[in-house]
């Protein structure tokens, strides 16, 4: 029988570290070295801008038209989604309540491939790029985003539209558990779903954009949740937020804000300085965060890309 | 000492509107901010001056109502100033233009001055000569319930209820009217 006598400097082999990890030392004490400094300093500048941490991957804008940015703060505190509430700046603090897990998107209608896909299956499948978009609401005030997505065409091919489909029709998401104004029923601010739609070939428009994010993180919930449509010569109201249903149809959809007031607020809803709302001037536009109004471009700015859908056509008719 | 908390809460709006834009510079849309604060406070300071006359014989603040009367008009004054200046840039003839063409700016407009004619005439020799034309604060209340109604894109629970006050406030005063008119 050996008895195993340890001297007083002999320590319990528990005790010890493994060979691997105390090889590892140094470069994990670099690591985490780094990691604090790069993180301290990231999180520091991050502060100071108010940026979101980069999340997504995409290719970058290259920004050709020398736009300024909107900050991250006035694109995310200053939202018209009527199905939480009609204040703006309060959309922001009620959206949490947005249920986003497991998202799907239903594709029906006119197609060779209807399918519900999975957001998450959906994002693996296509390539990430950002845009940088004018954005100009019906009300008169404008903004600059950067937003993450992936074109609409890149979508519309993967179902295969028949030559039959002329429309595309997109409706947001109905659960009262996540939008309180769903919850008012008659006393809502419009009636729901919000529904949106696009002809087929301002669809397949390379401007015509699905986002899923913006400045590089997935999208905030007050600004459309998991996926919204960004149309950018087009009014706001047209660029739709948390769209669980694509249609491919053959009538023009009674959009929402039609169905709302046709005097006012028609399907195509173009940007167009000459054509007045009823109420008010749309010659010019209240820049977010500045005093100053600058005056609003045809198309918002898109007309080269875009003006060709649109000849032959009345816009003081058609608006 | 009751006339300084009547100017220090009717100042409130004001000071908070300036500490809204230049201090804490949170708001994303000044101009309409500006708008909503000085709209919103020009008609509950409205309100109360018409609630001051409808409640006399119970309540008493008679002495205080020209005053609060003047004060509303004072955040009128503002709404117009922030529509020619910041919103139309002083660009007078599309001011004029816009005041013609559209029923939201001219039933404003129209609202705004009746407000201008009461502060005008509101000193005891005129009033003397047109308190009979103040009643016209009655119109001008209709006329700013339908221009705030027209500035938004849709109506919901707030303008009806605003809509429900104006209506109680209409029939409580119609009743006076006939209880005035029987004793005669």
């Amino acid at each position: 029988m050996i008895i195993i006598k340890k001297k007083s400097w002999q320590i319990n082999e528990n005790l010890v570290t493994p060979k691997e990890l105390f090889e590892k030392r140094r470069s994990f004490i670099k690591l985490g070295v780094a990691s604090l400094v790069t993180s301290g300093a990231v999180m520091e500048l991050l502060a100071k801008e108010n940026l979101p941490n980069i999340t997504l991957d995409f290719i970058k804008d290259e920004n050709k038209n020398n736009l300024k940015l909107n900050t991250y703060e006035q694109i995310t505190s200053h939202n018209n989604f009527y199905e939480f509430t009609t204040n703006q700046a309060k959309v922001k603090d009620i959206a949490h309540t947005l249920q986003t897990d497991n998202w799907k998107i239903k594709i029906d209608g006119l197609v060779e491939n209807p399918m519900e896909i999975d957001l998450d299956d959906l994002k693996k499948q296509l390539t990430l790029e950002e845009r940088i978009y004018r954005f100009r609401c019906v009300e008169g005030w404008s903004m600059v985003v950067p937003w993450n997505g992936f074109t609409l065409s890149s979508l519309i091919k993967k179902v295969k539209p028949l030559s039959s489909a002329k429309y595309i029709r997109f409706e947001t998401l109905v659960d009262t558990s996540s939008f309180p104004d769903q919850k008012r029923g008659a006393f809502g601010a419009v009636e729901y779903p919000y529904v949106e739609g696009l002809r087929i070939d301002e669809a397949y428009n390379d401007l015509s954009f699905l986002a899923i994010g913006l400045y590089g993180e997935i999208m905030p919930k007050q600004n459309g949740a998991p996926i919204r449509l960004v149309v950018p010569w087009k009014y706001g109201f047209k660029s739709i937020k948390s769209i669980v249903k694509i249609s491919f149809v053959d009538k023009e959809p009674l959009n929402t804000w039609q169905k709302e007031n046709a005097d006012e607020y028609g399907f195509y809803a173009n940007v167009n300085p000459n054509v007045d709302h009823p109420r008010w001037s749309q010659k010019k536009e209240r820049v977010l965060g500045s005093f100053l109004k600058q005056n609003t471009l045809m198309f918002n700015g898109y007309e080269k890309e875009v003006s060709g859908l649109y000849t032959k056509m009345d816009l003081t008719k058609f608006i | 000492m009751k006339r300084f908390f009547i100017y220090l809460i009717a100042f409130l709006p004001i000071v908070y509107l300036l500490i809204r834009l230049f201090i804490l510079d949170d708001v994303n849309d000044p101009i309409k901010y500006i708008y909503t604060i000085t709209g919103v406070s020009a008609t509950i300071i409205l309100f109360i001056s018409i609630i001051i006359s409808m409640i006399k014989n119970k309540i008493n603040l008679m002495k205080y109502r020209k005053e609060i009367g003047l004060l509303s008009f004072f955040y009128a004054l503002l709404h117009l100033i922030n529509f020619i200046v910041f919103d139309a840039l002083f660009d007078f003839e599309f001011i004029i233009k816009e005041t013609l063409d559209k029923p939201f700016i001219y039933l404003g407009m129209i609202a705004f001055f009746i407000l201008l004619f009461m502060a005008i005439t509101s000193s005891k020799q005129l009033f003397r000569k047109y308190n009979n034309y103040h009643k016209l604060v009655y119109i001008s209340l209709i006329l700013i319930t339908i221009h705030w109604i027209m500035a938004q894109k849709s109506i919901n629970i707030t303008q009806f209820i605003y809509i429900g006050i104006i209506l109680i406030i209409g029939y409580y005063k119609l009743l006076q009217q006939i209880v005035k008119n029987s004793k005669i």
